[in-house]
């Protein structure tokens, strides 16, 4: 009798990324008008401008520029990759993702509200053949004694099964505490589930793909400290030969919504009608952007 | 005495009976106000956590449409 073949083990990818699947069904939010231009001066320099007239917040107008490199490991995996974004009050949205290694990432972040530095983050990442590993140093303060570590391990067990863990510590002159959490993550080929479960609460997300048209989401949040538990219940319908997406939503908060995409070839432009209505808030917003490039 | 002893018998008997209705009463007066408190958080998740089942067998059994199929001829 031959030896069954062990299905080999690949990366299982980042931590951040395990309910990525699940939460790509969901709709985005969407409200006011909105005219996003793209504009690609080279094959590595690209600057979008997004006017956004909003009917909840304020409204206002973003400048992006987004520099990639020529190092490039996956469809949207190319280094170095520098992101600039900033908004017409000032307020600044930095990035910086740099390849030190074969197997060694680093990322840099730095967030301000207009002059006043509210975040700044500096990430270093392992990437072995079946695990990865990564340390996140959030908002170091060497003067003012305060920072927030958070470590991630995640290890590909079989070719469908990851487990891992994440660790949060912070400290702050007078206090100081961590959080342990685990995670597991299910793969199939149609389907995948994943689990959270820490001090703080859990985190369950199932992701179904029915056939190339119809994918569904299902996700339940539970946060002990806030004593809150949601539930949401998401899909997407993709039409390629008429050029449409849509994306529906349900959840335990009396919501429901849905974002409409269509692509108008052969212009390079893409309109996005969203409607989303609070039945139990009897809150109800809607709508549309306009994306070019 | 005799008959104050059976009424004794007696009413010990309808209380044995009495008991248990009264306990199931009173397990389903306290499972309904446990089922119907939005505010307990125990409530809340098992609430949840059963939509969450059912989305999921709904996502398994479900959603396997064909979009683009024809309408069907009556």
């Amino acid at each position: 009798r031959a030896p069954r073949r062990a299905e080999p083990r690949g990366n299982p990818g980042s931590f951040d990324e395990l309910h990525r699947l699940c939460k790509e069904v969901f709709p985005p939010q969407m409200e006011g008008v909105k005219l996003i231009v793209t504009k690609t001066l080279s094959s590595h320099f690209q600057v979008t401008h997004t006017v956004h007239m909003s009917t909840l917040g304020p409204s206002g107008y973003r400048f992006n520029a987004t520099y990639v490199g020529d190092r490039q490991l996956g469809p949207t995996e190319v280094f170095p990759t520098l992101l600039g974004d900033m908004d017409s009050a000032g307020s600044l949205n930095a990035q910086a993702l740099h390849l030190l290694g074969e197997r060694l990432r680093a990322k840099a972040v730095f967030q301000t509200h207009q002059a006043k530095f509210v975040t700044w983050q500096f990430d270093g990442e392992y990437r072995g053949d079946d695990c990865t590993a990564t340390l996140t140093l959030g908002n170091p303060d060497l003067l003012g004694g305060s920072v927030i570590v958070v470590a991630h391990f995640l290890q590909s067990v079989t070719a469908r099964l990851v487990l891992g863990g994440e660790l949060v510590y912070h400290r702050r002159p007078g206090e100081e505490g961590a959080i342990l959490t685990l995670a597991g993550k299910y793969s199939a080929p149609n389907w995948v589930t994943t689990l959270n479960v820490g001090y703080g609460g859990a985190h369950a997300s199932y992701y179904h793909r029915a056939n190339e048209q119809v994918q569904v989401g299902v996700e339940l949040e539970a946060n002990t400290r806030l004593q809150e538990t949601t539930f949401a219940f998401g899909y997407q319908l993709n039409l390629p030969r008429a050029n449409v997406v849509f994306r529906g939503l349900l959840d335990s908060n009396w919501s429901v919504g849905g974002v409409l995409e269509k692509k108008l070839p052969p212009l390079p432009v893409t309109l996005a009608l969203g409607a989303f209505l609070n039945h139990w808030r009897n809150r109800f917003h809607c709508g549309f952007s306009v994306t070019v490039g | 005495a005799a008959m104050a002893a059976a009424g004794a018998a007696a009413g010990g008997a309808a209380g044995a009976v009495a008991a248990p209705p009264r306990g199931i009463r009173a397990w389903l007066r306290s499972a309904f106000r446990f089922a119907t408190d939005r505010n307990d958080f125990r409530r809340n998740l098992l609430v949840n956590l059963g939509l969450f089942a059912a989305g999921v067998w709904v996502a398994r059994n479900l959603t396997d449409i064909d979009l683009m199929a024809p309408q069907p001829v009556p």
